[in-house]
């Protein structure tokens, strides 16, 4: 819109240097509309921005306060050990994460199936093996760094914030991260790495587990994976 | 001519299990109808894959130093670079396809035949294309998803740039008893380079079939779109059913 504004007014200010070329004054005016059409854009824009500024930070903010703890445990991996680094992560991620959606979004139709009770134990394992997968796999730091790119508004006020894990012998991985705001706070609600959201993959590899072995299936297959986290650095 | 009667019975057999598709597609994913089959391969070569490429592969990493094996990467990559080429310019990314052509000759002379990646210091950026990508780029649908022996995961659309891939490879050309040598490094390489992602599958899996299918399905999505798919995808999963995202009956855990 700035831009564009800018553009006529200067195309208009050659074309008067060519008819005109005598009339400084016309250009004089010209230019001092342009300037002050361009001032009062500028004020506008800044107003946008810093509202724009204003929701984005929020959730940016849980951004950089997930990254910096992840940062944290990579770069003391070894003296954290799985546990230590698993107790560094626990609360920030059933702070940030709406785990009560995502489970009901990965579950999909077999959710209404389950009871409350059930469905209580599912979140807490869910949530059990969010940590765990962030405890085992962030644990070593060769140089990479966070780096928060940008925000996008999506449907229904969701956001995507983009970012980016910057490692010294290779090209960026990117990870953006799918949130919402729910009760006044921004909550992540998904995460694509590179393209793949492991949402969808869990979903679908949920869905197969359950339809072979049943819900108890699917819980003992997820609390498998967890203790085969645990063992593995143990070794 | 012994290769390309491969080709023309891989083509072949695939036309046999898509034909077969109709057949099958009760109870399974839309996006994979032919599942009994792919599952069938998918577990023939896992078998194969566990029991002798992989721990070649690992025993490979082994004994060869990280250089060599980056050298040995850069070389292979180097020789399939011209179907990148081509695919760049079928895309209609001309000076990407100017660039990719003078990253292939800078990485073949200056790179030593391709072992060293002097092009991407050179700002000759490495870039990912081939007949798949194209197709999707010119409109054409996705097909069903198609898990081939030792090849691996793929849809339809990808098959036919098996055909340029291969004929567009120097190394096709060559004969004698070196190719087998040769081959088989590239096949071990190719393995040595993926142990961190079948790692990482391994270890958070729970159907790993399921999982390998919409990781190859998003990541080719994430190629074709350059890395920068459409994001409005990305959260239709929480409106599928209408009340996604309501707060209804979310629970609240204490």
């Amino acid at each position: 819109m700035f831009y564009r504004k800018i553009k006529i007014i200067n195309t208009s200010g050659v074309l008067s240097v060519k008819r005109l070329t005598c009339c400084l004054q016309k250009i004089a005016i010209l230019m001092i509309l342009s300037t002050s059409a361009s001032i009062a854009d500028t004020r506008d824009m800044h107003a946008d921005e810093q509202q724009a500024t204003v929701t984005y930070t929020d959730a940016m903010l849980v951004i950089k306060e997930l990254h910096s703890k992840l940062l944290y445990i990579m770069q003391n991996a070894e003296s954290l050990g799985y546990q230590g680094r698993y107790g560094e992560v626990e609360e920030v991620v059933i702070s940030r994460f709406d785990t009560p959606l995502i489970a009901k979004v990965i579950m999909s139709r077999y959710w209404r199936q389950l009871d409350d009770e059930k469905k209580m134990d599912f979140i807490r394992l869910f949530q059990r093996l969010s940590v765990a997968t962030y405890a085992s796999r962030f644990d070593g730091y060769d140089n990479e760094s966070f780096v928060e790119l940008s925000a996008e508004k999506l449907k229904k006020g969701r956001l995507l914030i983009k970012t980016e894990l910057q490692r010294t012998d290779d090209k960026p991985v990117h990870l953006d991260y799918l949130m919402h705001e729910t009760d006044g706070e921004w909550k992540i609600i998904s995460v694509i790495a590179n393209g793949v959201n492991d949402l969808s993959l869990k979903r679908a590899e949920y869905a197969t587990v359950i339809k072979d072995r049943g819900f108890d299936g699917l819980v003992d297959e997820v609390s498998r994976k967890i203790s085969d986290m645990e063992l593995q650095d143990k070794e | 001519m012994n290769k390309i009667t491969r080709t023309v019975l891989t083509f072949l057999m695939l036309g046999l299990f898509a034909g077969c598709a109709s057949n099958q597609s009760k109870n399974a994913t839309p996006h994979d109808p032919i599942e009994p089959a792919n599952r069938t391969f998918y577990n023939f070569s896992e078998g194969l894959d566990r029991h002798l490429i992989k721990p070649l592969a690992e025993g490979y990493v082994s004994i060869t130093p990280a250089p060599v094996r980056t050298a040995v990467t850069h070389f292979f990559d180097n020789l399939s670079y011209l179907n990148v080429i081509l695919n760049s310019f079928l895309q209609g990314k001309i000076s990407q396809g100017f660039s990719d052509t003078g990253r292939f000759i800078v990485n073949s002379t200056l790179g030593l035949g391709g072992l060293f990646d002097v092009a991407t210091d050179a700002g000759l950026e490495r870039h990912q294309e081939d007949l798949g990508q194209t197709f999707a780029v010119w409109g054409i649908d996705r097909g069903s998803y198609v898990y081939l022996p030792v090849r691996g995961p793929n849809t339809v659309r990808n098959l036919p740039d098996f055909a340029t891939s291969l004929f567009l490879n120097p190394l096709f050309y060559v004969t004698g008893a070196v190719l087998f040598p040769v081959t088989a490094l590239n096949v071990v390489n190719i393995r040595a380079n993926l142990l961190d992602a079948t790692n990482i599958r391994d270890e958070a899996a729970v159907d790993p079939y399921s999982f390998t299918r919409e990781a190859y399905l998003q990541q080719r999505e994430y190629l074709i779109h350059d890395g920068n798919p459409p994001t409005e995808g990305y959260d239709d999963i929480f409106d599928e059913d209408g009340d996604f995202g309501g707060d209804d009956d979310v629970l609240v855990i204490e």
